[in-house]
């Protein structure tokens, strides 16, 4: 068996019993080992590709891979939604990266490893994930989501970073009637301290 | 006769910048006090306000940051990564049950929804009877719920507090014929921001920022923010004070190490927080029962979709609650919907199109946050060392719990229903819509159990409790009735921590009476626990 077969073997395991038990990230941990021994089995175009100056906390891999993911998760077009490119998402993304605890960030970077590799053999698109058209990206999480508790953890999570750093733009929201902060534009009196419980002023007095 | 001055507003607290700046205190340096508190929370600041009213020489030491109101900037995002602790990614370790926890100073009660429910009586009762805890009985109780709801201004909501939200929470009930009330809150002249979880800018909610905090502050009470307490120091079964590290809140790099040198420690970090530091302080248990019992009232919210625009996001959050299950099930219900990157930590996620369609729907939603009682079969538990190790929150739904969230689910999407809704989104990891009441249940078929009802429902814990548990026998409970560790004189628990049993209830009244009753105990056994004299 070549090493891209037994890489491919590895990842068609994913979905099987042994691996279903094992826990959560440990499970996921194993898994991106695997993923690690078949990266070289798809190179990507945009694996050479640079990588802007701000970007502190993604990885490379994880900042294509992200940048691909965005019009495919937020199509906006024919909407009166703001395009995600008129707000900082990837920053975002890259910001929230930053704030994670150093054991939950190297698990999510072999989970992100793990999900655009095995692109190559789940559901056999033959690309990796960060080379799949936005409708096949779309049907890959979509089959990940109805996946085993790996799968739906790590796509759960990747659509949260993307949402969340969209959403959280105040420019995103008067397109869906949100208000966001009223305090200032409705001049509301601000209050300040409680003043002390009545009973205690009375002993003060 | 004393001059106690309250600042109009803000509360005077040290912080890792004011001791980087203050050449005198080091890199090491040591404070005295006759009381040192760990938590400005809910339990932690109601406490330092009862003893430093009465005269002790008090100090706070909280991990957080402290965040005044005049920062907040009603946005979610900003606090949740400024105020909640690890980002409001604090999880179990499946990773698929958030623990959201303020850490800042007042803790949780900064970012709560300003729900203050008294729970029924029969709860105290049955910690008397079955917990030996006599002066927690619901009569000796009564005066103290009286007391912090006149602090904390508590009242009923009135109509203009009951949104569109509740309002379709409300016609889904009366269809149903299920008993519902309006809710009680802590808000002084609530302007319905709808921002309560992002912290109460023009300070309308009764938080312990701008209550406890404040007054224990104008009574003389000493704060330090960005100080993580490490250690609890006991010598011959005594507690002595504590150790801490001041640390930088954006950087998190060391800025200095503190001693405290204090003959009552009062440890008030909350369900979660408190028994790690007690387990790596080696604190004494005979019970065995240190961060066992963690009880997280798991909830779930059902988002569902209407035929009109309701803006139920407007108003005041939280409106009303459905208590018809109350009693008999230990399941309660509020409406609460909030804005739009709350709908993502909870709600459906889809992928393209199916994201855009739910998001642009937004302005249709309303929301119904559905909880239920565990059984308190969880655990907290520290690994390593004191600096360097890390803490593990161990709990997963048994069967029964998972069939009680699937209940309370289904309950939920049937009000929804009731109330003329088109379409819920249940709360499960699997990507579930139902678009009428006779598909509900074939629906939630899909949710199976399977390994330890993980990744099934999306549940969350705003209300950690039970880890220390409290009560008259040493071999069962980690504290005794007064709060103070049953083989460690002068160390006390005063937070979330010492619930015995799970508790029906948002537990934020419960925490702060059950605080003012350990600290009336301090103040009665003072002569006894201070040795070397106090101040007072
Ligand atoms: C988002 C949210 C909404 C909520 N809404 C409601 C509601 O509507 N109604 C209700 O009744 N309850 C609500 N709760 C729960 C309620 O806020 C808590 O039950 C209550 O505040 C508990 O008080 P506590 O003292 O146990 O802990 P907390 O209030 O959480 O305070 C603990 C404090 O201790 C600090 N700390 C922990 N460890 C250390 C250490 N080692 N050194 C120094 N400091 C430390 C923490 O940073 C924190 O500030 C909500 C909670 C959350 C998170």
């Amino acid at each position: 068996m070549s090493e891209s077969d037994k890489a491919a073997e590895e990842v068609a395991r994913l979905g099987r019993r042994p691996f279903l038990k094992s826990l959560l990230w440990g499970g996921a941990a194993v898994a991106a080992v695997a993923g690690g021994s078949f990266a070289w089995l798809r190179r990507s175009g945009v694996d050479d590709e640079p990588v802007p100056d701000w970007v502190r906390h993604l990885h490379a891999n994880e900042y294509h891979l992200m940048r691909r993911l965005i019009p495919a998760l937020l199509p906006v077009a024919g909407t009166n939604l703001t395009p995600p490119e008129q707000v900082p998402v990837l920053r975002n993304i890259d910001h929230m990266m930053g704030l994670l605890n150093t054991t939950v960030r190297k698990d999510l970077a072999k989970g992100l490893v793990l999900m655009d590799n095995a692109a190559v053999v789940s559901g056999w698109h033959g690309k990796r994930l960060v080379d799949l058209e936005p409708e096949a990206a779309r049907a890959y999480f979509d089959t990940w989501t109805r996946g085993n508790r790996i799968q739906r953890a790590l796509q759960g999570v990747v659509k949260q970073f993307i949402y969340t750093s969209y959403w959280r733009e105040p420019a995103t929201w008067p397109p869906v009637d949100y208000d966001g902060p009223v305090t200032e534009e409705w001049g509301l009196e601000y209050l300040g301290n409680a003043p002390l419980p009545e009973a205690d002023q009375e002993q003060s007095a | 006769m004393r001059n106690v001055n309250v600042p109009r507003d803000g509360v005077p607290v040290t912080q890792a910048k004011d001791v980087a700046a203050d050449p005198s205190l080091g890199k090491k340096f040591r404070l005295r006090a006759d009381v040192v508190i760990v938590g400005s929370g809910g339990g932690g600041s109601v406490a330092a306000y009862e003893l430093a009213k009465a005269g002790l020489d008090v100090l706070v030491l909280e991990s957080g940051r402290y965040y005044p109101s005049s920062r907040f900037t009603e946005h979610l995002g900003d606090s949740m990564q400024l105020i909640w602790r690890d980002q409001a990614g604090q999880v179990n370790t499946s990773a698929d049950v958030v623990f959201a926890e303020g850490q800042c100073m007042g803790g949780s009660t900064v970012i709560g929804g300003c729900v203050m429910q008294h729970p029924p009586d029969w709860v105290f009762q049955r910690w008397v009877d079955n917990h030996g805890l006599a002066d927690l009985a619901p009569e000796k109780l009564a005066p103290y719920f009286n007391q912090v709801g006149q602090e904390q201004q508590v009242h009923v909501n009135e109509s203009h507090e009951i949104n569109a939200c509740a309002h379709k929470v409300i016609q889904g009930c009366e269809r149903m014929g299920f008993s519902w009330q309006p809710v009680t809150r802590n808000v002084k002249r609530c302007a319905l921001t709808g921002h309560c979880l992002a912290g109460c800018p023009s300070d309308r909610k009764m938080s312990a920022l701008v209550t406890h905090l404040p007054w224990a502050s104008a009574y003389g009470a000493r704060m330090f923010a960005d100080t993580q307490v490490t250690q609890v120091r006991t010598r011959s079964g005594r507690a002595t004070g504590v150790d801490a590290v001041v640390m930088d809140p954006d950087s998190g790099s060391e800025v200095a190490r503190m001693a405290v040198d204090a003959e009552v420690v009062v440890v008030a970090g909350g369900a979660i927080q408190t028994p790690m530091l007690l387990q790596r302080s080696q604190i004494s248990d005979p019970s065995g029962q240190l961060g066992k019992n963690l009880a997280v009232q798991p909830f779930t919210q059902a988002l569902a979709e209407f035929p009109e625009d309701l803006h139920a996001f407007r108003g005041a959050l939280v409106g009303v609650q459905v208590d018809e299950f109350f009693d008999t099930d230990g399941y309660f219900f509020y409406s609460g919907l909030a804005e739009p990157e709350q709908m993502l930590a909870q709600g459906y996620l889809g992928a393209g199109q199916d994201h855009i369609d739910f998001m642009k729907k937004y302005k249709r939603m309303a929301a119904l946050n559905a909880f239920s009682i565990d059984e308190g079969n969880g655990e907290v538990q520290w690994e390593g060392d004191a600096v360097n190790g890390s803490k593990k929150i161990k709990w997963n739904p048994g069967r029964s719990e998972f069939e009680n969230v699937k209940r309370t689910a289904a309950l939920a999407a049937r009000i929804f229903f009731s109330a003329g809704a088109s379409r819920v989104y249940l709360p499960t990891y699997q990507h579930l819509a139902v678009d009428s009441v006779f598909d509900l249940d074939q629906t939630l078929d899909q949710v199976d159990y399977g390994l330890n009802g993980m990744y099934t429902f999306r549940m969350n814990s705003f209300s950690a409790q039970g880890t220390c548990r409290m009560g008259l026998d040493k071999y069962a409970a980690v504290v005794d009735p007064d709060g103070e560790c049953h083989e460690t004189k002068g160390l006390f628990v005063a937070d979330g921590s010492l619930f015995p049993e799970p508790m029906p209830a948002p537990p934020q009244w419960t925490v702060q009476v059950v605080a003012k009753h350990i600290a009336n105990r301090i103040l009665e056994r003072r002569d006894g626990l201070f040795i070397q004299g106090n101040s007072a």
